[in-house]
């Protein structure tokens, strides 16, 4: 596919401006991290647009297609922080995933154009990947920041190195991106009644999608508790970020996953 | 009366092991949960003893501290870590029931239990915030300065929890009154027959003749679209031509008709199409459900940016 040979030049592109965003940052030149990472989105966005134009249909098909979504809304996801709370490091984070994923489609690709099956042609289908997407986006981001918390916690105890604020600020993210894990799930459950004639058919995805959702229902429960221990709290979110991976790609690997899962791609 | 201090987060442990451990005995004892018992109207009279239960429970926390407990923190986070544990072993296993219990885990007595212990905690915890707050609040006009958006939050929460009560009981419950049927439909022939889910052919109210089978492929021979044009024609006196497409069913008769299978030798040339005709007559409850949960988390991302610390 021509698009996609055109892609290393706009991922290039956009990664150095990410990456001056998150120096910039660095340096509490926020101006300057804003434009930046800005329009390295738009460039970044103007390749998903041409792809989506040239395949006559938005590009979710494939796992190529589902990264390409990921590393375009981690540096959003980490601007949208940015903005609200002026970490500083938070940009850093979200240009280095989006630069994983970005190297995972250039160095193997899986992003040979397959038509669109029409069991996928359904109004659906862009809400419910995107919407997942940018919630997973959102995990990600909090699901580094617990893990700097516990890094820092470690060295410098839990109370010299969590103060509330930070850890509210991570219970918002959670919020944001569980509220947006229930919208993509739930416009699952509604497209699989029109495509499949039931909402709800303990497909492996959807099996591990229950976990995911659960899982972090967990953790909200669990800040909630008097007296919870904030570093198993933080090893909460961890764990449910490795569940959420095992719903995103894992279960194609997974052996009691294989040949039944309506989800395959 | 004395105050006791309330039960704590080992307490809601035990209770979550103690019920998985009456989940292993059922199992033991009757075997696995048969849900075809459970088909209209059993399913009814379960959900109204479930709901009673629920209320007197209510009614009597202020008399028993178990009843406070369950809809406390302390029991719903070993609930959800039960439910959690439960479901990934399901996700490991392969349903397919040929591996013992845990390849038939949603009629596994311990994971059914589990989810009714949720379903249990989440209809306390709706009524326990409802009446809270229809309850005057002696500070209300402090409350309402520190909390501005409480109706936010309250709406939010009622929308999340009977939201989810609503999905998952409705759900299970109706399970058993859910008919799928195949329906291999031809040319030039009115089928009035079909196949359900037990492999038995079963007279159906709806009779399917197909016109004419669509069949459009990609340039490399990968199907595009599979549709069938059909007349349908009911007992209750309807008759009339629609297209059934993949993603797109006709509805008849509290009635889905889904594009199920084709003959892919014959590919375009089919003179046949297999059909699905689907009744979900719980559907309605579980979609109310459905759409309070996503209008609850519409509210609690909204909710979520006006908050500041110790809000």
């Amino acid at each position: 596919m021509m698009i996609w040979d055109s892609f290393v030049y706009f991922a290039v592109v956009a990664i150095i401006l990410w990456a001056i965003g998150a120096l910039a940052a660095w340096k509490d030149k926020s101006g300057a991290a804003v434009i930046t990472t800005g329009l390295g989105l738009a460039i970044f966005f103007t390749f998903i647009l041409t792809l989506w134009i040239t395949l006559e249909h938005p590009p979710l098909r494939t796992m190529g297609e589902t990264r390409l979504w990921y590393s375009f809304f981690m540096p959003l996801v980490g601007l949208i922080i940015y903005l609200r709370w002026r970490y500083r490091w938070i940009l850093s984070f979200s240009t280095l995933m989006a630069t994983v994923f970005i190297c995972v489609n250039i160095f193997k690709p899986e992003i040979h154009t397959k038509t669109l099956m029409p069991a996928l042609q359904s109004p659906w289908f862009a809400p419910h990947v995107i919407v997942y997407m940018f919630a997973y986006a959102l995990m990600g981001a909090a699901t580094l920041m617990a893990l700097y918390y516990l890094l820092r916690s470690r060295r410098h105890g839990v109370s010299s190195a969590l103060d509330e604020r930070s850890l509210f600020s991570l219970d918002q993210l959670v919020r944001s991106g569980l509220a947006f894990i229930t919208f993509g799930m739930l416009f699952g459950a509604l497209w699989a009644k029109e495509a499949w004639g039931h909402y709800w058919s303990w497909d492996p995805k959807e099996t591990w999608a229950a976990i995911t959702w659960f899982a972090y229902l967990t953790y909200i429960h669990y800040r909630l508790l008097p007296h919870h221990r904030t570093r198993l709290a933080l090893w909460m979110l961890v764990v449910a970020f490795v569940l959420l991976q095992m719903c995103w790609w894992g279960i194609n690997y997974l052996p009691s996953a294989q040949g039944i899962s309506a989800h395959t791609y | 009366m004395t105050q006791h201090k309330p039960w704590t987060i080992a307490a809601g442990f035990a209770a979550g092991g103690f019920l998985l451990a009456v989940g292993i005995v059922l199992q033991l004892v009757v075997g696995s949960v048969d849900w075809s018992v459970y088909a209209w109207p059993v399913n009814v009279y379960v959900l109204g003893v479930f709901v009673a239960l629920i209320v007197v429970a209510h009614a009597l926390r202020d008399r028993f501290r178990a009843l406070r407990f369950l809809s406390s923190l302390q029991a719903a986070v070993p609930a959800l870590v039960c439910a959690v544990a439960l479901t990934i072993v399901m996700g490991l296993m392969r349903q397919d029931g040929a591996g013992g219990w845990l390849s038939d885990m949603l009629s596994f007595w311990p994971f059914v239990i589990i989810y009714v212990y949720i379903a249990f905690i989440l209809g306390l915890v709706t009524l326990k915030h409802s009446s809270l707050m229809l309850r005057p609040r002696r500070d209300a006009s402090a409350a309402r300065q520190r909390r501005p958006r409480r109706w936010l939050d309250d709406a939010a929460f009622l929308l999340n929890h009977l939201g989810l009560f609503l999905a998952l009981v409705c759900a299970t419950l109706g399970n058993a009154d859910v008919q799928r049927l195949k329906m291999v439909t031809a040319t030039r022939t009115l089928q009035w027959r079909a196949i359900d889910e037990q492999m038995c052919v079963v007279e159906t109210p709806i009779a399917i003749e197909l016109k004419r089978f669509i069949f459009e492929t990609y340039d490399d021979g990968s199907p595009r679209r599979f549709a069938s044009d059909i007349e349908v024609v009911t007992r209750t006196g309807k008759d009339f031509l629609a297209t059934v497409d993949v993603n797109h069913p006709v509805k008849v008769d509290g009635w889905k008709i889904y594009q199920y299978d084709y003959d892919a030798e014959q590919g375009a040339d089919s003179q046949t199409s297999v059909l699905e005709l689907v009744r979900d007559p719980w559907l309605p409850a579980v979609y109310a459900g459905i759409f309070m949960m996503l209008a609850g988390a519409l509210l609690t991302f909204l909710g979520i940016n006006r908050k500041e610390v110790n809000a």
